[in-house]
């Protein structure tokens, strides 16, 4: 009773960062993917606005998660093995902060030089859509925080409320670093080494794009062999029937 | 019936091929092999030196220009086409055809062709097809821009954390067949970034799954970017990278510096690195310090750290800076004249400054101590089968007692230096060598307008006339040649030594232990020793006179022993000349009037002061065992102890007493100077 007890505990304290700390990654993983398109062909007022509403997204997840694991990690009282997987979720999760980070100052500097009044400077990259579709996914995440802000159309704003964040999250990283004391090098990780890949209805839309990038060279040599294929099937085809009908025919 | 059946076998069996091989090409085959690749060198957070980012990416932008920028065509694949893919071509035509790029316009086509390339190499166009050639090809092939996120930059360094989840990425994509290299570089990253490693392969699938939500040709152009990405920043083996710059640097290499501030910034850092207790920190700090001062004196004359002078031949194809600062140019340079300044060792190596200090120590009458020097330098770098050779010129030149050129080192280092050329080896001068050295040092201190002399008019005014007497430039071979040329003609030359002028004017017992010798050793055999006459080794009132600050006097004998000589060298050279020219020298001194009642009697004090102090033994024959006469503080100074008897004398019995003497030490005076080695003549006493 006593282990089950315990493992219900461990668990209500666990899952709650696992889950954060996972859905933050989520986020940061679009984020990621957004901002990708920034400077490019794609780079509308929309992207802007995608952007900002995941990065705000994210931001309230890195707080709450930020929040749960510093208090659980400065409860001295906490057995072994939860700290272990606590501060496997800790080293996680100031990894993708550390990825937001980055990002964030990317995009703040790229919005710098790629200013959207003029779309001429925008560079072609060849892409076509926009981002709606991942900024979808990233929001569709469950929120601890339900509230939502309206969003903002003006850039000047954005500029100096993006600063605002990204000093914000520095200011977290930095308090995490002094709060709690995680040996990085003792953190040892439980997943596989090679990720596993994932469903097989993949694998077909993955082959067409393999065959995009490993043998573009051979395009053209590959449709002039492949139409000579076909012509020969279909010779061959047309003789074998002439053939059955002659059998039929005459037999 | 049967062929029949047969044939349509046959044809089915076709048919059945044939499907294979559509099959077989629609289905991926891929194999690659790489190379063991080197661990990639990762740079610590420092500056690194200037990439043209700045202007790629100005130039990137105008590309984009719909109107004049480069046209793109639309990218056909199996199942989708892809807009903004440009050719080699039409970059071409765009960097030749495109004049509102100020740096691209006159471009040639193989500028527009190396400018493509490095655009290229640095990861702002990525090639479609052969994405591991990061080469402009000037044919159809397909480029395409690559998105800003992606663009070099200083400010964000590539993490190893990226190139995990993108190596996790391609792993999901391609279901665990990486190529060798990635394989290897994902194994070590495994290593060294375990305690990240959920969270990479999580972040992985993350991105995947969030990059899933595009549409297909957004995917294929995302995958591209990546990896474009990736082969730029992390090169496959075996390929030239444009990201290589070498060292990070502490100091940022644009930045302009104060040489002031260079200097603090080195005494920081080398304060800071031997800090520690466990180094001797003062005797470091006193060499860094040592090493920062040499740096500052010597900034402002380094033509690569500072400005140059006409022009910097090499960067421009100017080459009057070398031309002005030939070995034997007329008028040296300002700067070079400057760099004498700096040290006596600058002045030395520097051939201009050796002449210049030469004619200087003739003036001065010490030319005999350079002339030694530049001969123990001779031994040192020359080569061991003429070492014996040059040690023994060189002691019956300067080191012997009535040598011609006697130079004046004290008796502890002579004794250590003619014992040790018993056995002479390559360093054996070295004691006395570093005696003169110093002596010439000091001497170059005190006379520091020798230097100073030559700075303000000479250069300057004519640098031009250098430049307007411009000869072509002289192969070394050639430089060679005249350098031993002028040598030659130096040895040639009777030097103009002091010890020359002192026959006439010491007493004759001084005369009768040092004259005896008669010939000049081999005249003809080393030019490295010219000269005609032997001189007695004698304490000069010249020398003595250098010391009280007398120029005029020292001025006046000099001019008369320097006529004395000319007449003298011409002479030749017997031994039975001797005589004759002892007397003819006397002779021509009572003609022009010059007692030498006066010179003894500039001579007498001294000698008399010096009697007294000095521990010289009184210089007779009698005595075997003969120190030099040893010096006293002041350079060129030689006290010597003048038996009051010997002082003045009558002319005319001189030269009996003379031939007495020479007859009467037949043996000792018909001798050369004997290296002591050779033979144990109590004459040559200690040896």
């Amino acid at each position: 009773m006593d282990v089950a007890a315990s493992s219900e505990e461990s668990w209500k304290t666990m899952f709650p960062s696992a889950v954060l700390s996972l859905c933050h990654m989520q986020v940061v993983a679009c984020y990621r993917n957004l901002a990708s398109c920034v400077g490019g062909c794609t780079d509308s007022l929309q992207l802007r606005d995608d952007l900002r509403q995941t990065r705000e997204k994210a931001q309230k997840l890195a707080v709450s998660t930020c929040q749960h694991l510093t208090s659980h990690l400065r409860d001295k009282s906490l057995p072994q093995e939860q700290r272990r997987e606590l501060e496997l979720l800790w080293v996680a999760f100031s990894s993708s902060l550390e990825l937001l980070h980055v990002d964030m100052c990317k995009v703040f500097s790229m919005g710098d030089i790629f200013c959207l009044a003029n779309t001429t400077a925008l560079v072609q990259t060849g892409l076509q859509g926009g981002g709606s579709e991942v900024a979808a996914r990233a929001l569709s995440l469950p929120d601890l925080n339900q509230a939502q802000t309206p969003a903002d159309g003006l850039e000047n704003q954005e500029r100096s409320a993006m600063e605002k964040e990204i000093s914000q999250i520095d200011h977290m990283i930095d308090d995490m670093e002094m709060k709690v004391n995680v040996l990085r090098w003792m953190v040892e990780p439980h997943g596989p080494q090679y990720a596993e890949p994932l469903s097989s209805t993949d694998s077909a839309s993955l082959a067409l794009l393999t065959v995009d990038e490993e043998q573009p060279g051979h395009q053209p040599l590959c449709q002039r062999s492949r139409i000579f294929v076909f012509l020969l099937l279909f010779a061959v085809v047309l003789v074998a029937a002439t053939l059955s009908v002659c059998v039929v025919f005459f037999s | 019936m049967t062929v029949i059946f047969v044939l349509v076998l046959f044809s089915y069996s076709q048919i059945a091929f044939c499907a294979a091989l559509i099959f077989q090409s629609v289905s991926k085959a891929t194999c690659w092999h790489g190379d063991l690749c080197p661990l990639p060198a990762h740079h610590t957070q420092l500056i690194s030196p200037y990439v043209p980012y700045m202007q790629a990416e100005k130039v990137l932008l105008e590309m984009q220009d719909p109107k004049k920028g480069v046209k793109s065509q639309p990218q056909r694949l199996v199942i989708t086409t892809i807009p903004h893919a440009i050719t080699g071509k039409h970059k071409h035509k765009h960097t030749h055809t495109n004049t509102l790029l100020n740096s691209c316009s006159g471009f040639l086509s193989s500028e527009a062709r190396s400018f493509g390339s490095m655009l290229v190499a640095l990861g702002y166009i990525y090639p479609l097809q052969d994405h591991k050639r990061l080469v402009i090809k000037p044919d159809a092939s397909l480029y395409r821009f690559q998105t800003p996120y992606f663009w070099p930059t200083q400010q964000w360094p590539v993490e190893d954390t990226d190139y995990a989840i993108y190596l996790a990425k391609r792993n999901i994509r391609k279901k665990g067949i990486l190529e060798l290299h990635e394989q290897e570089q994902y194994n070590r990253l495994h290593k060294w970034m375990n305690h990240k490693w959920d969270f990479i392969v999580m972040q992985a699938k993350e991105q995947y799954r969030a990059a899933k939500e595009r549409k297909k040709p957004d995917r294929v152009v995302f995958d591209c970017q990546e990896r474009a990405y990736w082969v730029v920043h992390r090169p496959p083996p075996g390929t030239v990278s444009a990201m290589d710059y070498g060292l990070d640097r502490r100091v940022d290499p644009n930045a302009n510096e104060v040489t002031v501030g260079l200097q603090t910034l080195l005494f920081a850092e080398m304060k800071r690195l031997f800090s520690s207790n466990m180094i001797r920190s003062d005797m470091i700090f006193h060499f860094s310090c040592r090493l920062v001062k040499y740096c500052a004196t010597y900034n402002s004359h380094d033509p690569f750290l500072s400005k140059c002078l006409p022009s910097n031949p090499w960067l421009t194809d100017d080459v009057t800076y070398w031309t002005l600062n030939m070995p034997n140019v007329e008028i040296p340079t300002k700067m070079r004249v400057e760099r004498w300044t700096f040290s006596f060792g600058e002045l030395l190596s520097d051939p201009r400054g050796r002449d210049d200090f030469r004619l200087f120590l003739k003036k001065e009458f010490s030319g005999e101590n350079l002339a030694f020097w530049e001969g123990c330098e001779d031994l040192k770098w020359g080569t061991a089968v003429t070492m014996r050779e040059k040690a023994e010129q060189i002691y019956k030149t300067f080191l012997a007692r009535g040598a011609p050129r006697w130079i004046n080192i004290d008796g502890k280092t002579m004794e250590i230096t003619v014992s040790g050329l018993r056995h002479p080896h390559r360093y054996v001068l070295d004691a006395a060598q570093t005696h003169i050295y110093m002596l010439m040092k000091k001497v170059s201190k005190h006379t520091r307008r020798f230097v100073k002399d030559k700075l303000p008019h000479d250069a300057l005014n004519d640098l031009e006339q250098n430049a307007r007497n411009r000869r072509p430039s002289l192969s070394p071979i050639i430089l060679r040649q005249q350098e031993l040329e002028q040598r030659a003609k130096m040895a040639a030359s009777a030097p103009v030594d002091i010890t020359q002028l002192c026959r006439f004017t010491t007493p004759v017992s001084h005369l009768a232990v040092y004259s005896g010798f008669t010939d000049s050793p081999s005249a003809n055999a080393s030019p490295s020793l010219p000269f005609v006459a032997p001189t007695p080794v004698c304490p000069s009132p010249i020398s003595v006179a250098l010391d009280s600050n007398s120029a005029s006097e020292r001025r006046a004998e000099a001019g008369e022993g320097e006529a004395e000589r000319n007449p003298e060298a011409r002479a030749p050279a017997g031994g039975n000349v001797l005589k004759s020219r002892m007397a003819l020298s006397l002779r021509r001194l009572l003609k022009r009037g010059c007692s030498p009642s006066t010179m003894f009697a500039s001579l007498s004090p001294k000698g008399q002061a010096a009697a007294g102090t000095s521990r010289i033994q009184p210089l007779c024959p009698d005595q075997p065992s003969q120190a030099p006469p040893r010096r006293t503080g002041n350079f060129f100074q030689i006290k010597v102890d003048i038996p009051p008897e010997c002082r003045i004398y009558p002319i005319e019995s001189e030269d009996e007493e003379e031939e007495n003497r020479a007859s009467s030490r037949g043996g000792v005076g018909a001798k050369e100077i004997i290296c002591p080695w050779e033979s144990l003549t109590p004459q040559n006493g200690t040896g």
